[in-house]
């Protein structure tokens, strides 16, 4: 009961934050020098057809009614036209929304089942040598990871495993030139290719997953791996571990409830990296000539293609909302305090 | 620039005496590795002042001829698509990059800390409008928040139009709610203290309070976080060059070099991209390490000696070999001997110097000694539960004439928690708070006797249910937090007899529980061992429990046993002043009454 409270209390909040968002991105366009139809069309637009978008945006009324003129076309789906493409951007945003989770997605898994280990496993204080050297390298590792600009790693990578090893493929895109893209379903192409059974176009896909998942997960899974570290070393230190050490309970059960007691504060910073990552992992799509979101708003902004850019905002902002929610739901979830918390109200 | 470095400097050239040997101080206190990121920070400073002039090489002029040669004698790191020596640019970019990212840092901050010092001020304060005012500015930050940062200063920058002003602006923008968050927090926590109490009490008006008082406590935070965001903004200041949103050519940026090479980079040509992105990474590097020693000089009570000393651990590997069993009497279960700990990093003090004790079987001995003695350390060192901290030097501690400390971790967790348990102080800090008590309850079980789940469950609701909690049921589902003090203890007191122990080491028990609670507690825990046979140590600073519940007590003072002997001798005639100041001292929290009862 607690816990349907909570979340229906938390998804009410969701309303006034997508409100705000809505006029912030409706003030941001509206900031940009020039008029927004003839923005939207683009400088080759003829005159009747911007005047025309200026009706129907209702340009020429006071801005209120601009704004849930705005509103209302967003309610739709209809995010309006890229003059660069002339493409539908609601169209482009399927296409690319995929491209950025995917990347993201094998970035965390990376972080999750090769980096997180490893800070579990250094953060234990009476290790052996495994240990000892983990500590080292997750030492090393902490310095450098907030250091190094990531499409500079992103083009290092290139360099090594694809100029000089051969053994990764070019920033070529998501698959090879002459690979076909699977048939969308999800639009994730190595879980489409499996679903459709391709295996050569799978392997081209994750091929090419390869190198910029790691350079997301090296330079992104930093802020991750260090607060693992720390919360699992405060576990450790933590009077509930000496007691179930002097309990004589079995190792793997010491360190798994000292896991347990690590895991929020990783979440809440696994979530703040994830939202952050939609808009962040701009440069590394670039680079990789991935077409995702993010390279897909810098390409628009650079070619004064403002429709993309206010739909990449728009999105962006209620993606990271929402990741927000997840975590505060799964917090919920795994922490019986912040219940209790709750049920008390706060 | 020069503000910046400004406490850095001032700390290396001295101008006062007292400001000099504090300079030396925190000189000797950094390690090598330290002074290395001083000595980079400085280079880094320094190039972002006078690299322009080092450039062998003119920065800007376009050479055709020199396109794209690779690192040789003359050019050093090579040439760039446009013939120009990249080693030239390398020495005069830092400048642009450092530059555009310390003013942005200095504006946010600047921003941010003036605004997040009202929010943290006035924040649930009397005055309803300014609090509505600070509460709507944060909920509207959060949501600015949301918008990815990239591209927020990317639309800023095609609002304005590329150049170095509008991207020192637009990374000014996106930083300065990190300020302001931070400040609010940190004055939210000060404006608590009595110092801003009495500031404002002896009249000083809210702004003077805000940022005489209160703004200053909050700089030591700040600074670190300045240091971070320093090295975010030259990153984004990077970043956005790099997608020709920054600074644009010719003008040397560490970023747009990037671009400029990244194509010739697949191609092999590798030094055009190589070498700016290790120097933006060696920047971003010494900032941030610079941050970190910054911080740590700046923490009140930094002790520089004591950082040094930290840098070369003691391993606990050195243990003298276990000594071969000696024949104690029968009846003994444990005997301590000639035990030494030290703190495991840089010698000093011992905590615990040669202290011997035993106890037999069924017995219950009592330590007593003023807060610091080694009480905890003592308990904590019988059950080998030392941590990373502290070290056994040297010393046996023979549980059933078997030393402890001779033995392997295997070895040792099937003594502990089944012969010889812990009883610790705050049983609710004892417990994982997210763990039920059933669980904990269950693996303690299983952990030393091998039975289902089901039954491991079953003894434990009977073993509640034996010490008189009822409903045991419904605590083995509750959750630590969900437990009284009281009930958290006698939780505790089931778990370390369900194995019908030989030992009990009992620290402090009934800390922090009341005095009837306490009472209750400590009856049920004392009837329950004589029921069981089981011996205790029961450390403690109240005499009153002592008296009444211990046969012999050892007195505990500066880590050295200094008395021991049975109850009624011990604190009725003490012999060692440190026995006569603790008995004296219970005299005047008139417990004289339990110690009346206890000697006839």
């Amino acid at each position: 009961m607690a816990t349907l409270i909570y979340i229906a209390r938390r998804l009410l909040l969701l309303i006034p934050q997508l409100l705000v968002i809505s006029v912030v991105t409706f003030v941001l366009v509206r900031m940009l020098p020039g008029d927004p139809a003839r923005l939207e069309l683009g400088p080759l637009a003829p005159q009747a057809g911007v005047d025309l978008l200026r009706a129907r945006l209702r340009l020429d009324r006071p801005l209120p009614e601009q704004y849930i003129a705005y509103v209302e076309r967003i309610w739709r789906g209809d995010f309006g036209r890229s003059w660069v493409n002339s493409s539908q951007v609601s169209q482009d945003l399927l296409v690319r929304l995929p491209a950025t989770l995917e990347l993201i997605t094998a970035g965390m898994l990376i972080v999750f089942l090769v980096m997180v280990p490893i800070a579990l496993a250094s953060a234990n204080p009476s290790g052996g040598l495994l240990a000892r050297a983990m500590r080292r390298a997750s030492f090393g590792y902490g310095l450098l990871a907030g250091a190094l600009p990531d499409f500079w790693l992103g083009l290092v990578l290139i360099f090594i495993f694809f100029s000089l090893l051969g053994w990764a493929p070019g920033p070529e895109g998501r698959v090879g030139i002459l690979d076909i893209a699977p048939d969308r379903v999800t639009g994730f192409y190595t879980v489409d290719a499996l679903i459709a059974g391709d295996w050569p176009t799978f392997k081209a896909a994750l091929a090419h997953l390869v190198l910029p998942a790691i350079t997301l997960a090296f330079v992104y899974g930093g802020p991750i791996f260090k607060m693992v570290q720390s919360s699992m070393e405060a576990a450790m230190r933590a009077g509930y571990t000496t007691y179930a050490t002097g309990l004589g309970l079995p190792r793997r059960t010491v360190l798994l409830w000292a896991t347990r007691n690590a895991a929020p504060p990783a979440i809440v910073m696994t979530g703040v990296v994830a939202g952050f990552l939609l808009g962040g992992a701009v440069l590394i799509e670039t680079v990789f000539n991935l077409n995702g979101l993010g390279q897909y708003a810098v390409q628009s902004i650079t070619t004064a293609d403002y429709a993309p850019v206010q739909a990449f905002v728009l999105v962006a902002a209620v993606f990271t909302m929402l990741v927000y929610l997840i975590v505060d739901l799964i917090y919920f979830m795994i922490d019986p305090r912040v219940a209790a918390r709750a049920k008390r109200g706060r | 620039m020069n503000r910046a470095i400004a406490p850095q400097t001032r700390i290396n050239s001295g101008e006062s005496a007292p400001r000099k040997t504090r300079a030396r101080l925190v000189w000797n206190g950094l390690s090598t590795f330290q002074r290395i990121i001083l000595a980079g920070f400085m280079v880094t400073v320094f190039l972002a002042a006078f690299g322009p002039m080092l450039a062998p090489f003119p920065t800007t002029l376009a050479d055709p001829m020199q396109r794209l040669s690779p690192p040789g004698a003359k050019h050093l790191f090579g040439t760039d698509e446009n013939g120009i020596d990249v080693l030239s640019r390398l020495l005069a970019a830092p400048r642009t990059d450092v530059t555009i990212a310390l003013v942005a840092t200095a504006l946010s901050v600047a921003v941010g800390a003036a605004l997040g010092v009202f929010a943290g001020y006035f924040e649930g304060g009397t005055r309803r409008w300014l609090h509505w005012a600070s509460e709507i500015g944060l909920r509207f930050l959060d949501i600015l928040q949301a918008f990815p940062v990239f591209i927020l200063a990317m639309v800023l920058v095609a609002i304005r139009g590329t150049g170095p002003m509008n991207v020192l602006f637009a990374v000014a923008f996106v930083n300065f709610p990190v300020f302001l968050r931070l400040v609010r927090s940190e004055v939210l926590s000060l404006r608590e203290r009595p110092f801003a109490e009495a500031a404002l009490a002896i009249g000083n008006s809210d702004l003077g309070v805000c940022f005489r008082h209160l703004l200053p406590n909050a700089w030591p935070v700040v600074i670190v976080q300045v240091s971070v965001t320093v090295g975010f903004a030259i990153l984004l200041t990077a970043g956005l060059s790099f997608v020709g949103a920054g600074v644009s050519p010719p003008t040397p940026e560490l970023g747009s070099m990037i671009a400029s090479g990244a194509k010739f980079m697949i191609l092999g040509q590798w030094w055009v991209v190589m070498f700016p992105g290790l120097m933006l990474g060696l920047i971003v590097f010494t900032f941030a390490m610079m941050g970190e020693i910054l911080g740590r000089f700046l923490e009140p009570g930094h002790s520089s000696t004591a950082q040094s000393r930290a840098r070369s651990p003691v391993t606990a590997r050195n243990r003298p070999k276990a000594m071969e069993p000696k024949a104690g009497s029968p009846n003994e279960v444990l005997s301590v001997s000639g035990l030494v700990v030290k703190p495991a990093f840089g010698g000093g003090r011992p905590v615990l110097d040669r202290v011997d004790l035993h106890v037999e079987q069924g017995e219950i001995l009592g330590i007593v000694g003023p807060p610091g003695a080694g009480k905890s350390v003592l308990v904590r060192s019988i059950m080998v539960l030392l941590g990373d901290k502290l070290h056994h030097a040297e010393g046996r501690i023979a549980f059933r004439g078997e030393d402890l400390t001779g033995l392997d971790e295997r070895a040792l967790r099937r003594i502990l928690g089944r012969d010889l348990v812990p009883l610790l102080a705050n049983a609710k800090e004892q417990l994982n708070p997210l763990v039920r008590i059933g669980e904990l309850m269950v693996a303690h079980i299983r952990a030393h006797s091998p039975c289902s789940r089901r039954v491991a469950r079953q003894r434990a609701a009977d073993m509640l249910g034996s010490i008189g909690i009822t409903d045991a049921e419904r605590r083995l589902r509750a959750y630590p937090h969900e437990l009284s003090g009281g009930m958290a203890q006698r939780v505790c007191i089931a778990i370390s007899l369900i194995h019908r122990p030989a030992l009990i080491v009992a620290d402090e028990p009934t800390a922090g529980l009341d005095v009837t609670v306490q009472r209750q507690v400590l009856d049920l825990m004392i009837g329950l061992c004589e029921e069981t046979g089981a011996a205790q140590i029961l450390a403690t600073r109240d005499l009153g429990i002592v008296a009444q519940y211990c046969r012999r007590v050892a007195v505990l003072h500066e880590g050295r046993i200094v008395e021991t002997g049975l109850v009624e001798k011990v604190l009725v005639a003490p012999s060692h002043p440190a026995t006569r100041a603790l008995v004296e001292a219970a005299r005047l929290q008139s417990v004289p009454t339990t110690l009346a009862e206890a000697t006839p």
